[in-house]
Parts: structure tokens; C-alpha cells; sequence
């Protein structure tokens, strides 16, 4: 294990500083297996979602030790029967720290396959296609949006294969279009992994519904934009634009279809200091401008 | 179906086309719907209750089947998945078995019941709506007002048959897709009377042997005290509830103790 807390100046009262690293590991075992159990299962949670940077293999011994996985998926299930009737912050706080250990192991190049393969993801759509605006349920969405981009992050063809094979196109644009900005940001993120990859634009403008599901929610966040100026999102937005361009269908339509304000100087303004994202939306007048 | 000749007292067919399926697939629900107080035009005119129980049997046999496979198959690769490799060095099968049904049980039955709600609540308001039009009964009768408090107070209940569905067709499920992991064993044992270890899973990476001691499996199978995660599956919350019992039976019902009835009934 990394453990990156020997540090004598942080931790004045560890001698010697080996002793120390010991009984940290020694902890960190300890609450993995309080994961297992019911009544420390909330304490471990906490704390170890706390600690879950500073250790690297954390992810597979997560997924290799007795009962760890089902006890997280337990979490889960269990705050199902509370998304109908409202969810406090408390339960919404606890069910998260479940899902900062899931994200570990969906991030992790050990564990990512076997999280993919046992079709966990999908127990946190539930949660996703929660509407509600109160704080733990944007929470909850933002969290669980975070698992899946943390599957999308690494270009991974086989996520993208198991992810076209679920609902979560449809649940991101809801976001993308309901969400709160930083729902909308990893919502969109995730959009935008899928449509980097070949098979995921492909798969989008294979069909004009899917094509036109897509766009529309595009547009209408490029509406939105105009009075809440958010650069991260207008950054995915030109690049989710640009990549739909390469497929010649696509291009087609959006020679209709490209929201004005991004064909005229309207975000100049908010792209001055970012030449990269300049230079997306260029290229990507220039791809419609051809013929 | 015996029942189907009680849903001729009313108008059933939609659109006034004929062949309409008249039929109730859930004949014994109309013992634990739940009707409001506020709403005493159903103590007037009992027959009403008829279209209730229609509309909701109805709401459910459009919703259930698609629901209920994806949340077994769902349930099923996840259950099969981690039982396999929690079990890869617990020789007893049965010990697996029992594991993976609550586990699968526990799953399938609430993916189903957290995804049927909404759609559900939809096909239910729909189904009301057009069979007290159909039947005549003006809105003045039973306002809008109304069918959203039938609903709201028999919503539960519905989502409890496609929970209950979905838990019971997950047994076979998981059963099928564990197979080859029991006769594993038990020919292992009947043959070698060695350690039981599932090459396949232990070794597909360095960790599982390699975790610090008291996370590791070990030889020789699972602890009572490990299989309690598992066990716990059949104490998340729902389930609990379903082991109260009800001292006043002549008190009316409330929505949560009526689905948990239901569900016992169900069972029996």
C-alpha cells in the first residue's frame, strides 16, 4: 500500500515514522472489514472514502476481499425505497461515500472490467433518473454521474460497448438539460466520451430520433448558455459539436441545425482567454462551411 | 379465468373495440386495495371498487413482464458474479446457493420495484381515468383529485407484485447460472475430499492471495460470521417490515401494512 502520510512534520508524535505506516495499514484494514458489517458499516464508509486517495490498490482489494462489493451494493439498493418518499442528507451522505469506493474501483485498471462485467453500473441508474433539485438528490446524481464518468474517462472501447447497451444517453441529456451545472458538466463529459468513440458516434447518428435527441439537447443548452455563462460547459458543447461533425450524416444536418450564437460572435467574450476551444469551434465551422 | 365473469358488469373495452382482454390476472388484489376515507363514494357504490381493481390489474400486466426481466437479468450477472468469486474457496455448495438467493432475491426485487414505480403510477392514473369515463362516471364523481389519491394509496401495493415477480423467477436465474458452480463442488468433494479452490477466480489476478490476512479467503470455506453480509440482504428495510404482525385486524389497513399483508399472501 502508498501510504503518504509518514511525513514527521505532519505527523509529529510517529517515531519511528515506520511504526507509524504500520498501524495506518493496519487501520485501513480494519475498516475494510468493517464494510462487512452492518453496525460499523457507516463509520467505515466515512472514513474510508476520506482516506480513498491515498491509497492506490485500494480499488482491488475492495473488489478481492470477502463481501466488500455486496455490502456497497446493499447500500445502494437500500436507499431505493427512499427516492419516491424524499431522501434526507444523511442517507444521501452515506449512500455516497458507497459510491466514492465504487468510483475507485470503476476508475481502477485492475478492477474496471470485473465492475463492468458484473453489470454494477446499472444499479446507480436508478438514481439518475431522479428528478427531484433538493441538495441530497443532486448529490446523489452528481455522484453516481461521477462512477460512470470515472468508467468513460480512460477511452475504453468495452465501456463504451456496455454503456450503449444501457439507458444512459437518455438519462445524461436529462441532465444535461435539468441538472444543476456540475451534474451537467459530467453528464455532458460522458456524451462526449461516448461520441469519441467511433462506435459511440456511430451509434448516435445511426438514427435521425438519436441524432435529433442529441442536438436538440446541444441547442438547448447553447440557449441556456447565453444567460448563464459557463465556459467548462460551452467547452464540452463545441466538442461535442466538432466530433458529431465527423460523421457525414450528422454534418449534414447541422449545416441546418447549429445553434446560431455559435455561428456568430456571441460567446467571443467568454472564449477569449481559451484558444484551444477557439480553435474547436472553428474547425468546426469550417467542416460545415464545405461542400 | 373464473374471475373474468365479474368484469362484465362493467365496460372494459377501449375505444368500444371487441375482443378486449376482459380477463384479471390478479384476482385475489381486490382484498388488500386500499380506499381513502376522503373518497366515500366507494362505500356508496361498492361496484366502483370493480374498476379499480381492473385498472390497477390492467396498469400491472403491461408493465410487468419487461420490467421484471431486466431486473432479473440484471440481478442475475451481478449475484453470479460476486458469489462466484466471495465462494471461490467455500467447498459447501449449498452454503453458495443459499447465499446467491438472498442475494438475487434482494436485488431483482428491488431494481423491479424501483423501476415499475413511476410507469406504474402512469398506466394506473390512464387506466382509471379512461375506465370511469368509459363506465359513465362523470369527474364530477370522481375528480382528477381522486385518482391521484387512489393511485398514491395503491401505488405500493402494485410495485409489491412486480417485486414479488421479479424475486421469484430470480431463484431459477441464478440457479441456471450457477450450475456448473455447485456441481463443481459437490464432484470435488465426492472425489477428492481435498480443499475445495476455484482456479479460475483465484488466480485471475495476484490480490486474491495476497490481501492481508484477515480480508483474505481462506481455506476450507467461509466463516458463519463472513456469511452474515449475505444473510443481511433479507434484513434490508422492505423486508423487515414483512415480519410485523397485526394485532387489530378489524383496523383499516395503512398502505405499507396492507402491501406487507399482500406480499405474506402472496408467498403463501
Amino acid at each position: 500500500m502508498n501510504i503518504n502520510n509518514n511525513n514527521p512534520i505532519t505527523q509529529p508524535y510517529s517515531y519511528p515514522p515506520n511504526n507509524q505506516t504500520y498501524d495506518d495499514e493496519e487501520k485501513v484494514y480494519q475498516l475494510l472489514l468493517d464494510l462487512t458489517s452492518v453496525k460499523d458499516r457507516e463509520h467505515a464508509l466515512l472514513e474510508l472514502s476520506k482516506k480513498r486517495e491515498a491509497y492506490q490498490d485500494l480499488a482491488p482489494i475492495l473488489w478481492h476481499s470477502f463481501g466488500i462489493m455486496s455490502a456497497l451494493i446493499q447500500e445502494i439498493i437500500a436507499v431505493y425505497p427512499m427516492l419516491s418518499v424524499g431522501l434526507s442528507s444523511h442517507a444521501s451522505n452515506r449512500v455516497c461515500n458507497a459510491l466514492a469506493l465504487l468510483q475507485c474501483v470503476a476508475s481502477h485498471g485492475e478492477t474496471r472490467s470485473l465492475f463492468l462485467n458484473a453489470h454494477i453500473p446499472l444499479f446507480l441508474y436508478p438514481f439518475l433518473n431522479t428528478t427531484s433539485k433538493t441538495r441530497p438528490f443532486e448529490y446523489l446524481r452528481l455522484t453516481s454521474l461521477g462512477v460512470i464518468g470515472a468508467l468513460v474517462k480512460n477511452d475504453n472501447s468495452d465501456v463504451i460497448n456496455f454503456l450503449l447497451s444501457t439507458e444512459i444517453i437518455p438519462l445524461c441529456l436529462r441532465i444535461m438539460e435539468t441538472g444543476s451545472e456540475l451534474s451537467k458538466t459530467v453528464a455532458i463529459f460522458i456524451v462526449q466520451k461516448i461520441l469519441l468513440d467511433d462506435m459511440g458516434l456511430n451509434y448516435i447518428c445511426q438514427t435521425y430520433e438519436r441524432f435529433y435527441a442529441v442536438g436538440t439537447v446541444l441547442s438547448n443548452m447553447v440557449t441556456q448558455l447565453q444567460s448563464q455563462h459557463s465556459i467548462r460547459l460551452l467547452k464540452h458543447i463545441i466538442r461535442c459539436y466538432l466530433r458529431l461533425s465527423d460523421n457525414s450524416r450528422a454534418r449534414e444536418a447541422l449545416r441546418q441545425c447549429l445553434p446560431e450564437p455559435l455561428r456568430d460572435a456571441t460567446f467571443s467574450q467568454l472564449l477569449k482567454d481559451d484558444a484551444t476551444t477557439k480553435r474547436c469551434l472553428a474547425t468546426l465551422l469550417v467542416n460545415l462551411s464545405e461542400n | 379465468s373464473a374471475l373474468s365473469s365479474t368484469s362484465t358488469t362493467f365496460n372494459t373495452t377501449q375505444g368500444g373495440s371487441s375482443g378486449e382482454d376482459v380477463s384479471i390476472g390478479y384476482p385475489n388484489l381486490v382484498n388488500f386495495l386500499t380506499f381513502n376515507a376522503s373518497l366515500p363514494i366507494f362505500q356508496a357504490q361498492p361496484s366502483l371498487k370493480r374498476i379499480v381493481h381492473f385498472a390497477i390489474d390492467r396498469a400491472i400486466r403491461e408493465i410487468i413482464n419487461p420490467v421484471v426481466e431486466r431486473s432479473v437479468t440484471i440481478a442475475g450477472i451481478a449475484t453470479r458474479e460476486l458469489v462466484v468469486k466471495d465462494f471461490a474457496l467455500e467447498p459447501d455448495e449449498n452454503k453458495m446457493r443459499k447465499a446467491a438467493h438472498l442475494m438475487v432475491q434482494s436485488l431483482s426485487g428491488s431494481l423491479a420495484s424501483v423501476t415499475s414505480r413511476e410507469p406504474l403510477r402512469m398506466s394506473m392514473t390512464q387506466h382509471l381515468r379512461t375506465l370511469f369515463s368509459q363506465n359513465g362516471i362523470s369527474e364530477q364523481a370522481i375528480p382528477e383529485q381522486a385518482i391521484f389519491i387512489l393511485v398514491a394509496d395503491n401505488l405500493e401495493l402494485a410495485c409489491s407484485v412486480v417485486e414479488k415477480s421479479a424475486s421469484e423467477k430470480a431463484i431459477a436465474e441464478i440457479d441456471e447460472g450457477l450450475a456448473h458452480n455447485f456441481l463443481n463442488r459437490r464432484k470435488h468433494r465426492e472425489r477428492t475430499g481435498q480443499p475445495y479452490y476455484d482456479f479460475a477466480i483465484y488466480s485471475s489476478s495476484r490480490y486474491p492471495s495476497t490481501l492481508p490476512e484477515s480480508l483474505r479467503l481462506k481455506p476450507n470455506g467461509l466463516a458463519l460470521q463472513q456469511l452474515r453480509v449475505y444473510e443481511d440482504f433479507a434484513r434490508l428495510p422492505r423486508i423487515v417490515a414483512q415480519e410485523q404482525t397485526f394485532a387489530e385486524e378489524n383496523v383499516p389497513l395503512q398502505t405499507a401494512q396492507a402491501v406487507d399483508k399482500f406480499t405474506q399472501f402472496l408467498i403463501e
